[in-house]
Formats: structure tokens, sequence, C-alpha cells
């Protein structure tokens, strides 16, 4: 039986943030949020009036073992990201840059030489009335995209900025990535690396905080471009 | 202080099960791990026991991130849910004692232990006056009723604790739950219906 149009859905969000919906009724009803929007839609109700934020009195340190042990029965290491794309690689390298300055090596010539000879330019992205806002530079490599905004564009609180890649042959926009800011870096899947070619576009859409609920744009697109090479 | 926009961006590249995935559950268990370890051990109040429902809970936080629902903007309430709902199973099939040293005008101090009302974040505003509301709501109960809902969620009472340790019959502690948790909401549907 559907619960989004049983009388008791009320009571029965309530019980579940309370406590006191147990067993098989809360299976179900936790089944009922996954499957029915209208049932997940009411508990989000709830949860926004029945959530008060938690003291942080209250926290405790878990013991250290805890972590190590998700990571090896979750098997997280296939999760993890090669090291060199890593943030902690990255902010390294930049610490490592930093001392070879101090170090008296000249690291501002050395530098613009490592970038222009790692990244290509492939497309320029322009807003509506055609002011080039962003630049995307593939690596040689093709597996990362950087992006480096030519005007500072702010997205607002409750805002993320999502790039997408508008295929050559067609079809829908495959999301590339979800980001803060428009300054990035994006991995590039394999699969993904292939069509960013000639005659494919890159866009920037405007979207709830996260990303687009629904796997394709939904708020406007703010910047477009052809790619070039 | 927990940023409910944070915590979803980690459950979400959580949930992608690409690279880097395992780095954003990671950060999300540092920042989250100690306050849920609390939560859980509000209710089971023994540590060994708090420890494994809060493996428990990151284990199906990680099998079931992509069920978070993509417009929530209550992820930590998601979590503490998956935590609560975690210690009461555990609760059940332990024989962890729940009423001793318990006694009813504990009761209200034990909310305001659990949750810190003082005003938060500029950025939660609309929480701020959600949890000021419901406070206000909570202390406008009968006490029976507000008593029932306090004892529940602090203690992770089921209503047959409730009918023990309040000495009342099944039906009547199920009655101030049920219409506890209807005023509570309509008396916040009411106060926040005008500004809307």
């Amino acid at each position: 039986m559907r619960l989004a149009r049983d009388p008791r859905l009320d009571a029965l969000c309530g019980g579940y943030l309370l406590g006191t919906l147990r067993g098989p009724a809360r299976r179900r009803f936790e089944r009922a949020v996954r499957q029915e929007p209208e049932v997940a839609l009411r508990l989000r109700h709830w949860e926004s009036t029945f959530s008060p934020r938690y003291s942080e009195m209250i926290g405790i340190q878990p013991s250290r073992s805890g972590w190590k042990r998700l990571l090896d029965e979750l098997d997280l290491a296939r999760y993890r990201a090669p090291w060199y794309r890593r943030l902690g690689f990255w902010r390294a390298w930049a610490l490592a840059a930093t001392l070879a300055l101090l170090a008296g090596v000249s690291v501002q010539l050395l530098l613009p030489v490592l970038r222009t000879a790692e990244l290509v330019e492939v497309a320029r992205l322009e807003s509506a009335d055609k002011v080039e806002v962003l630049s995307a530079a593939l690596s040689k490599d093709r597996r990362m995209l950087r992006l480096h905004a030519v005007r500072p564009v702010i997205s607002g609180p409750a805002q993320s900025f999502e790039l997408w890649l508008l295929p050559a042959e067609g079809g829908a926009p495959i999301s590339l990535a979800v980001l803060g800011a428009l300054d990035a870096r994006v991995a590039l899947p394999a699969s993904q690396a292939e069509r960013l070619r000639v005659g494919a576009k890159l866009a920037v859409s405007v979207e709830p905080a996260g990303g687009s609920p629904t796997g394709a744009p939904t708020g406007p697109v703010i910047l477009v471009g052809d790619i070039r090479s | 202080m927990l940023d409910n926009r944070e915590l979803k961006r980690l459950i979400l590249s959580t949930a992608l099960r690409g690279e880097g995935s395992a780095e954003a559950f990671e950060t999300l268990y540092r920042m989250c791990a100690p306050l849920l370890l609390g939560v859980a051990l509000r209710l089971v109040r023994r540590r060994e026991l708090a420890e494994e429902i809060l493996h428990d809970s990151f284990t199906r936080i990680w099998r079931s991130a992509e069920s978070l629902d993509p417009m929530s903007t209550q992820p930590l309430a998601w979590m503490v849910a998956i935590v609560r709902n975690r210690a009461i199973d555990v609760l059940e099939s332990h024989d962890v004692s729940r009423v001793d040293a318990l006694d009813a005008s504990a009761a209200d101090e034990a909310l305001d232990q659990l949750f810190d009302w003082s005003p938060g974040p500029e950025h939660d505003l609309d929480l701020q006056r959600a949890a000021r509301l419901l406070r206000d709501c909570l202390a406008g109960l009968q006490a029976a009723e507000r008593q029932s809902l306090v004892l529940a969620y602090a203690h992770g009472m089921s209503h047959r604790d409730l009918a023990a340790h309040l000495k009342k019959p099944l039906g009547t502690v199920k009655g101030w739950i049920r219409r506890g948790l209807g005023n509570l909401r309509e008396c916040v549907e009411r106060c926040t219906e005008p500004a809307r």
C-alpha cells in the first residue's frame, strides 16, 4: 500500500524521527521514503522542523581503530584518488614550491614553463553578452581539466556551478563536475576525456547547492564555449 | 560547527563511488563521528556498544549514501536518524537499562544537554528560528505529552518502556506520543505560516 496517502503519514514521520517507530514498521517506512517522493518530501518537512542543532558538548572522539576498521571492511582503498590527484599531494607540492622559493631557487621562472608544458587551452567560455569569462585547459594526458576564471564570478550561498560537456555527436549534456568556484581542477574519467574534442562544447549552469538534483541542467546556463582542439 | 551544505557535498561525493569518494567519506567521518558517537552513547550509555553503533552506522551511510534525498537540506538529521535507529535496535536486543537514575524532573534538562539552543551562524537563520519555535512549542505542550516525547527522544524509550517507566497503560502512553507529536507539528506550522 502506498504510504503517501496514508492518513497516518505525519504520525509515521514523527515517530521515525522520535524513535518510537520500530521493527518492521520502520523498515516499511524507510522503503517508502526511498520509493515514494511524497513520503520523502513529508519527511524532509519534518526534518527541517524537528532538527535542533546538537550541542557539540556531547561529542566524543571515537577510538583510533574505528576508521581503520571501516577502511578495511568497506575496501575503501578502491575509491581513493591516485596520489598525484589528491589535494594533499598538491598541497605538499605547493609547500615544496614555497620551500624552493625560500631556498632562493627562482620558482617564478620555473612555474610558467611547467604550467604551459603540461596544459593546453581547449576552450574559452563566454557569457550571453559575449564576454570571455572562463578558460579551460587540458593536461597532456587528457585526464585533468583546469578552469581559470578571467573575470570573477561568485555563486550565491545556496548555489553551485555545474560544468557540462555537450557531446559532439549530440545527446544529453554530461555532468563533469560540481564546482563551488569557477577556478578549479577537474579530474576527467577516461570515457569523458575522449569526448572532449572539436565539435563538442563546454557549458556552466547555476544549480542548487550540491549540483543538479536531476542529472540534467536545471538552472540557467551562464557560460558556454566550443572545444577548439 | 557542522555545515549542512558541506556535509551534503561530502555525502554526494561518497555516493559517486569514483576516485575521491573514499577521501570524501573520510572527511565526513572525521567531521561527524565525534558528534554521532555522542548521540549513540547518550542512548545506550555503554562506550563499547556506542562504538559498534558508530561503525554500523557509517557502514550504512557508505552503502546508502545515494539514497540521501537530493533535495534534503538536513543531511546531518539524515545521519542522526541512522545512528539513533541503529542505537534503538541495539537497545532492543541488549539488556541495557534505560530507566536507572532517571527522575521525571530531569527529562526537560535532558534536552538542554542534548541540544545547543543558542543562536548559530548567520546562514542558519531558518534553522535557528525553527529550533526556537520547537523549544517554545514543546514548552506549550501538556506535561504528560512533553515528558513522553522527551523521554522517547533523549533516552530511546519505546512505547512499552514509557508505559513501564511512567506506570501507565500502553494505550495511554501511545495517545500522549501521538497527540504530543500532532500538537507540536500544529504549533510549529501555525507559527511559521504567516511568515511564508
